[in-house]
C-alpha cells in the first residue's frame, strides 16, 4: 500500500476548515471499525464455539467468553467415526504436490511468455487467459468422462492434474519475468548459457519472490477446494478436509456444534498464520490483476 | 521471416506442459460438452444419438427456469453490494492510518477472501439458524420476530448473497483502494483551485480514473458468482424447494446424481454462451464508460 492517502478524494476536503477533514476523518475511521463487527464475529463465535462442551455449545444465551477451555473438542475430531486425520493428511499432500507442480508449470510458460518469442505466442496467451472466465462446472462432465475412462477416479491424481497447471499462475509469473530487464538475460545467453540455464540459474531465483506468493496463494485455494473432491473422490480414505468437515456437519448436525467448529477452526488456522506472517504478499499478489487493469 | 528458431522451440518446450492442461482440462472439454449435449448418456452404458433432444428440454424445463432467474439475481445482487460496498469501504480507509490500525483493517476485512467458502458457509448456517443461531438472538431484542434465514424462499437466496458478500467484499476493497491511491493528488487539487465541489469531485474525478479497477471488480465477481457452489450446498442445498438453486448446482446434480450427462452437458452448454455473452457485453459496454489513462 502506497502512502498516497487522497485527502481530497474525501467529501468534505478541498477548500475546507481543518476541523472539517479532523471530524471526517473520525467519522470515517468510525464506521469502518464498525464494519469490523461483522467481519470478525462468525469467525470469533467459531472460535469460541469450538472450546465450549458439546452439549452445552449451541445454547442461548451465547457466552462469548468460554468459562473453560475444552480443547479436547479437537482431540476428539481424531477419534471420532470421521476419520479426520486422514482427512488432514490427505489435504496436505494434494495441496503441496498441486503447488509444486504448478509453480513449475506456471514459472516455465510465464518465462516463455515473457521473453521467449515464438509465433502465435501473444494470442496463445490471452487464448489461455479465457480459462479464467468460465465456469468450472461447464466442463467437469467431459474432466469426469476423463478421468473414468484413465481409472483415476477416486484417486488424488483427478485433482491434482487438473490443478497442475494455471492460467493465473502463468499470468502472474509473466507479469513478474517482464519486469526483468532483456539485457540481463542476452548478457547470459553471450556468455554462452542456453535458454534452459538462463531460465533456471538467473531468471527463475530472481523469481522467489513471486514464486513464494503464488505458492502461497495456490496451496490456500487447493487446501480450500471443495468441488472437485466432492467430484472426483468417493472413498473415505480418500477425501480432502473440506469435504470431511462438511461431512462432520452433516453428522453431527446441531448435535455438536462445538466438534464442527473445532474441524473448521482446524482447517481455517494453518490459512490465518500463513496469511498474518505474508499478509503484503498474498494481498499484492491477489489483487495484481486489478492495478493494471 | 520464419520464426522456427532454438528461441521459438524452447518457447514451445517451456509452455507444453500449461499447454496440455489448458487443452485437456479445459479447450477439449468445451468441445466435449458440445458433442455430449446431444446424447442421452448415464455412464453405465455408452452414449446414445439423442439428437436435439436435451435442447427441446430446455424450454420446458420450468426448475431450469427458476434456477436461472436465481443466478442472475444472485450475481447481480452480488455485483452491485460487492463493488460499490468496496468502493465505499476504500474511500473511507484510504487516508494515513497509523500502520497498527492499517494492518488491522487488512487482516479482518481480507481475510475471509481466504477462508475456503465451505468453512464460512458452515459457521454461517449456525449463524443463520432460526431458533438457535445468534442472529436471530439479538434481533428478538429489538423486536424483529425470528427470521428464517435459510428455511424460508425469502430470505434463502438473499443469505447466500450475504455470506458471499462478506466473504469477498475485503478483495473488492482493497483492488479499489489500491485504484484510488494511484490518482495523482495534483487533479483534485486543479479542481479545488477551480471550485469544484467534493461530491462532484467524486463524480467526476475519482469514480472514472476508478473505472477500470471497478470493471476488474465487476468481471471477476460476475465470474465467480457464476460458479459460486460450496455455500449454497452448505447453507441451504438449493432449497427451501428451488428457492436458492442456482445453475452450477443444477448441472452437479443433473450430472452426477442424476447420471443424465447428457440434459446436464446442455444445460453447460447454455452457462458457456451466457458467460461469453455477458463477457462480450461487459467488455463492449465498458468502452463507453472506462476511462483509461
Amino acid at each position: 500500500m502506497s502512502n498516497n492517502p487522497n485527502t481530497h478524494a474525501l467529501p468534505g476536503a478541498g477548500s475546507t476548515p481543518r476541523t472539517r477533514i479532523e471530524v471526517w476523518r473520525y467519522v470515517s475511521i468510525g464506521v469502518v471499525l464498525l464494519g469490523c463487527i461483522p467481519m470478525i464475529v462468525p469467525l470469533l463465535w467459531m472460535a469460541v464455539t469450538s472450546l465450549k462442551p458439546g452439549a452445552t455449545a449451541f445454547d442461548l444465551p451465547p457466552t462469548w467468553i468460554p468459562k473453560e477451555l475444552h480443547f479436547e473438542n479437537y482431540s476428539a475430531l481424531f477419534q471420532s467415526d470421521v476419520p479426520i486425520g486422514a482427512f488432514l493428511w490427505n489435504s496436505i499432500i494434494i495441496s503441496g504436490v498441486v503447488t509444486v507442480v504448478q509453480l513449475i508449470t506456471s514459472s516455465m510458460a510465464g518465462y516463455a511468455f515473457a521473453h521467449l518469442s515464438f509465433r502465435g505466442g501473444k494470442s496463445l496467451f490471452l487464448l489461455m487467459l479465457t480459462s479464467l472466465m468460465m465456469p468450472l462446472q461447464v466442463t467437469i462432465i467431459p474432466m469426469y468422462l476423463i478421468m473414468s475412462w484413465l481409472n483415476l477416479v477416486d484417486t488424488h491424481w483427478a485433482i491434482i492434474l487438473p490443478l497442475s497447471t494455471s492460467a493465473f499462475g502463468v499470468f502472474l509469473l509473466r507479469q513478474f519475468f517482464m519486469t526483468l530487464p532483456r539485457e540481463l538475460l542476452e548478457a547470459a545467453r553471450i556468455d554462452g548459457a542456453n535458454q534452459w540455464v538462463t531460465f533456471f540459474r538467473i531468471a527463475l531465483p530472481l523469481a522467489r519472490p513471486m514464486l513464494a506468493t503464488l505458492g502461497i496463494i495456490t496451496f490456500t485455494n487447493t487446501w480450500n477446494n471443495y468441488f472437485l473432491p466432492l467430484v472426483f473422490l468417493n472413498s473415505w480414505e480418500k477425501m480432502t478436509l473440506p469435504l470431511g468437515i462438511f461431512s462432520l456437519s452433516n453428522v453431527y448436525g446441531s448435535g455438536n456444534v462445538a466438534a464442527i467448529m473445532a474441524g473448521v477452526a482446524l482447517a481455517i488456522l494453518p490459512v490465518l498464520i500463513v496469511f498474518l506472517v505474508a499478509q503484503r504478499q498474498i494481498i499484492a499478489g491477489l489483487t495484481s490483476g486489478a492495478v493494471k487493469g | 521471416m520464419k520464426k522456427l528458431n532454438k528461441e521459438s522451440l524452447y518457447g514451445l518446450l517451456f509452455i507444453s506442459p500449461t499447454l496440455l492442461g489448458f487443452l485437456v482440462f479445459f479447450l477439449g472439454p468445451i468441445f466435449a460438452v458440445l458433442f455430449l449435449s446431444l446424447t442421452r448418456y448415464d455412464m453405465f452404458s455408452a452414449p446414445e444419438s439423442a439428437g436435439f433432444a436435451n435442447y427441446a428440454k430446455l424450454f420446458t424445463d420450468s426448475q431450469l427456469h427458476k434456477v436461472y432467474r436465481n443466478t442472475f439475481f444472485f450475481g447481480a445482487a452480488a455485483i452491485t453490494l460487492n463493488v460499490s460496498l468496496g468502493l465505499f469501504l476504500a474511500i473511507l480507509v484510504n487516508q494515513r492510518l497509523p500502520a497498527f490500525l492499517r494492518y488491522l483493517l487488512r487482516t479482518v476485512y481480507f481475510f475471509p477472501v481466504l477462508v475456503g467458502m465451505i468453512y464460512a458457509a458452515t459457521v454461517w448456517k449456525f449463524l443463520f439458524n432460526r431458533d438457535l443461531g445468534v442472529i436471530n438472538y439479538y434481533l428478538h431484542y429489538i423486536g424483529i420476530g425470528p427470521i428464517s434465514w435459510l428455511t424460508s424462499s425469502q430470505f434463502a437466496l438473499w443469505s447466500i448473497i450475504f455470506v458471499y458478500v462478506w466473504k469477498n467484499v475485503g478483495f473488492t476493497m482493497l483492488t479499489t483502494l489500491a485504484g484510488l491511491q494511484s490518482i495523482p493528488q495534483d487533479i483534485y487539487e486543479a479542481a479545488a483551485i477551480d471550485g469544484a465541489r467534493p461530491f462532484a469531485m467524486l463524480r467526476k474525478i475519482t469514480i472514472p480514473l476508478l473505472s477500470p479497477v471497478i470493471l476488474f471488480n465487476v468481471v471477476i465477481t460476475l465470474i465467480n458468482t457464476m460458479q459460486e457452489f460450496d455455500s449454497i450446498v452448505a447453507l441451504t442445498n438449493g432449497g427451501p424447494g428451488n428457492a436458492s438453486r442456482t445453475v452450477s448446482l443444477y448441472i452437479y446434480e443433473k450430472a452426477f446424481r442424476g447420471l443424465d450427462m447428457g440434459y446436464a452437458s446442455a444445460i453447460a452448454v447454455t452457462l458457456f454462451f451466457v458467460i461469453a455473452l455477458l463477457t462480450a457485453l461487459q467488455f463492449s459496454l465498458s468502452r463507453r464508460w472506462v476511462h483509461y489513462t
